[in-house]
C-alpha cells in the first residue's frame, strides 16, 4: 500500500514536471524521423531508439529529482516515515518505467513496425529501465549539482553502452552478454527481429537477477551515501 | 573591469574543481565519438546495408555543431539553476556586476567555447567543404545558440527537475536542423522560426548573403526575447 502510495505520489509528481508532454513531443520527434529512413535502416533504427532513449530515460531524470527532493528535505523526512528506503527507490524504478514502457509501445506501435513481440518489448524495457534508474541512484551518492551528476553519468554510460557494439559481430562477441546493457539490448532486439523462447527466458532471469542484485546495491548505498549523509 | 575579474574567477572555479574541468572537456570527448563513428561506422554502413551517407554529410556536421553547443548551453543553465538555488546569483546581482553583468559572464564563458568547439568540429570533420567566413558566421550562431539553450532552461525551469524536462524537450530542437530531408511543407515552414534550421542552410549554401540575414535575425530575436524575459523574471 506504502508503495502504491510513493509510485501515485511519483507519477504526479512528474506529470506535473512535463515527464509525460516532453515524451509525447519526443515520441513524435522520433517518429518524424524514423518515418523517412529506408526500410533496411529503420529495421535497425528502431529498437535502437527504444533502447537508447526511452528505456535510458531514468538515468537522466533520476538525478535531478533526487537533488531537487534532497534539496528540499524529503529525503530527511524519509528517515522518520513509515516509507522504507526499498519502497522510495521502488517507487521512483516503477513510475520512471511506466513512462518508458508507454514512450516505447507508442514509438513501435505507431512507426508501424512489421513483426512486433509485444511482450518481449514490455518486459524488455522494464528491465533496462529498471536497471538504468537504480544506476542513477547510484551515481547520485555524492553529487550535490545536476551537472556533477550528469558528467558522473558518462564513464558508467560508456562502460554500460559501448559493449554493445559487440552486437555488430566477431569471434568471441557472445562473451559480451555478461555485459547487462549487452543482455538486455539482445532481449529488446529478438523483440523486434525474433529470437528463441530458450535465449530469451535465459537473457530474462539473468537480467532479473541482475536487477534483484543491483536493487539491494542501490538501497546499501542509497541509504549510507545519500539518506544519511545528508 | 569587475567582468574580466569574474571570468577570471570563473576559470580558476573551473581549474579547481576537476568535475567542472572535465564537463568543459566534454565536448572534446563528443567529438571524438562521433569522429571513432564516422571512421567505423560509415564504412560499416556501406558493406553491409549499402547506405551511402554521403549526401549527409551537412547534417551529420550540423548535428555534432548542434549538440556540442546545446551541451554548453544545458551546462550553463544548469549552473545559473544552481547558483538561484543556493542564492549566489541573488548575490552577485546586488554587488557592482549586476543582473545584466551576471547574465553577460555566464553566457560570454560557455558562448566563447562554443566558438572554440565550433572550429575544432570542422576541423577534426572534413566532411563539407565550407570557406572560413562561413566557419566564423556558423561559430557565431553556435554560440548564440548555446545562450539560447542556456536562457530557455534558465527562464523556463522553476527547479532543477524541470530543468531536465527542458534539456530534454529541447535536444528535440535538433530535427529542425534536418527538416529539408523530410519534404514536408508545413515543418519547413516551421523550421524558419528555429536556430538549428539555419546552421545546417550555411553550411549547404555558405555563399548565399541572404541566409546568413536570415539566420542572424532568427537568433538574435531569440536571444533578445529571452533575455528580455530573464530581465522581467528577475526583476
Amino acid at each position: 500500500m506504502r508503495l502504491l502510495s510513493a509510485t501515485w505520489a511519483d507519477m504526479r509528481f512528474q506529470l506535473k514536471h512535463g515527464f509525460y508532454l516532453v515524451y509525447v513531443i519526443i515520441t513524435i520527434t522520433y517518429l518524424i524521423v524514423l518515418s523517412f529512413l529506408p526500410e533496411n535502416i529503420f529495421s535497425v533504427t528502431l529498437p535502437l531508439v527504444v533502447f537508447s532513449d526511452p528505456s535510458v530515460l531514468g538515468l537522466f531524470f533520476i538525478g535531478g529529482i533526487i537533488l531537487l527532493e534532497k534539496g528540499q528535505g524529503v529525503l530527511m523526512v524519509l528517515v522518520v516515515s513509515p516509507l522504507r528506503s526499498q519502497e522510495y527507490i521502488l517507487a521512483k524504478v516503477i513510475s520512471l518505467t511506466i513512462i518508458s514502457v508507454l514512450a516505447a509501445l507508442a514509438i513501435t506501435f505507431f512507426g508501424q513496425y512489421p513483426t512486433v513481440n509485444w511482450l518481449l518489448i514490455i518486459i524488455s524495457t522494464i528491465i533496462t529501465s529498471a536497471i538504468f534508474t537504480l544506476l542513477g541512484i547510484i551515481i547520485n551518492a555524492g553529487c550535490n549539482t545536476v551537472n556533477q551528476y550528469m558528467l558522473k553519468t558518462i564513464p558508467y554510460m560508456l562502460l554500460f553502452l559501448l559493449p554493445c557494439l559487440s552486437l555488430v559481430g566477431f569471434p568471441y562477441s557472445w562473451l559480451f552478454t555478461i555485459f547487462p546493457s549487452v543482455a538486455a539490448l539482445k532481449l529488446m532486439l529478438g523483440a523486434y527481429h525474433g529470437i528463441y523462447w530458450v535465449e530469451a527466458t535465459a537473457l530474462t532471469a539473468y537480467l532479473l537477477g541482475f536487477c534483484y542484485l543491483l536493487l539491494r546495491l542501490t538501497v546499501k548505498i542509497f541509504e549510507k551515501e545519500i539518506v544519511f549523509q545528508d | 573591469m569587475i567582468q574580466i575579474i569574474l571570468f577570471k574567477n570563473d576559470i580558476k572555479q573551473i581549474v579547481r574543481d576537476p568535475i567542472m574541468a572535465l564537463l568543459l572537456v566534454a565536448p572534446v570527448l563528443l567529438i571524438s565519438v562521433f569522429k571513432i563513428l564516422e571512421v567505423f561506422l560509415i564504412p560499416f554502413l556501406a558493406t553491409n546495408t549499402g547506405f551511402d551517407i554521403t549526401p549527409y554529410n551537412a547534417y551529420i556536421l550540423s548535428f555534432v555543431l548542434l549538440i556540442n553547443s546545446g551541451m554548453l548551453g544545458i551546462v550553463t543553465g544548469f549552473m545559473m539553476l544552481d547558483e538561484r538555488d543556493g542564492n549566489i546569483a541573488q548575490l552577485l546581482e546586488i554587488t557592482p556586476l549586476g543582473r545584466s553583468g551576471y547574465l553577460l559572464n555566464r553566457l560570454l564563458f560557455a558562448s566563447l567555447l562554443s566558438i572554440i568547439y565550433c572550429f575544432l568540429s570542422f576541423g577534426v570533420f572534413n566532411l563539407v567543404d565550407v570557406p572560413l567566413l562561413a566557419i566564423i558566421f556558423i561559430s557565431i550562431l553556435a554560440s548564440n545558440y548555446t545562450g539560447i539553450i542556456g536562457l530557455l532552461i534558465y527562464s523556463g525551469a522553476d527547479d532543477k527537475v524541470k530543468g531536465l524536462t527542458f534539456a530534454k524537450g529541447l535536444n528535440s530542437l535538433v530535427l529542425f536542423a534536418f527538416t529539408d530531408l523530410f519534404s514536408l511543407t508545413w515543418l519547413t515552414i516551421l523550421s524558419w522560426f528555429f536556430p538549428p534550421y539555419w546552421i545546417t542552410l550555411i553550411i549547404k549554401s555558405p555563399n548565399s548573403p541572404v541566409l546568413y540575414g536570415a539566420a542572424l535575425l532568427v537568433h538574435i530575436i531569440w536571444l533578445g526575447l529571452l533575455i528580455f524575459r530573464y530581465g522581467r523574471r528577475e526583476s
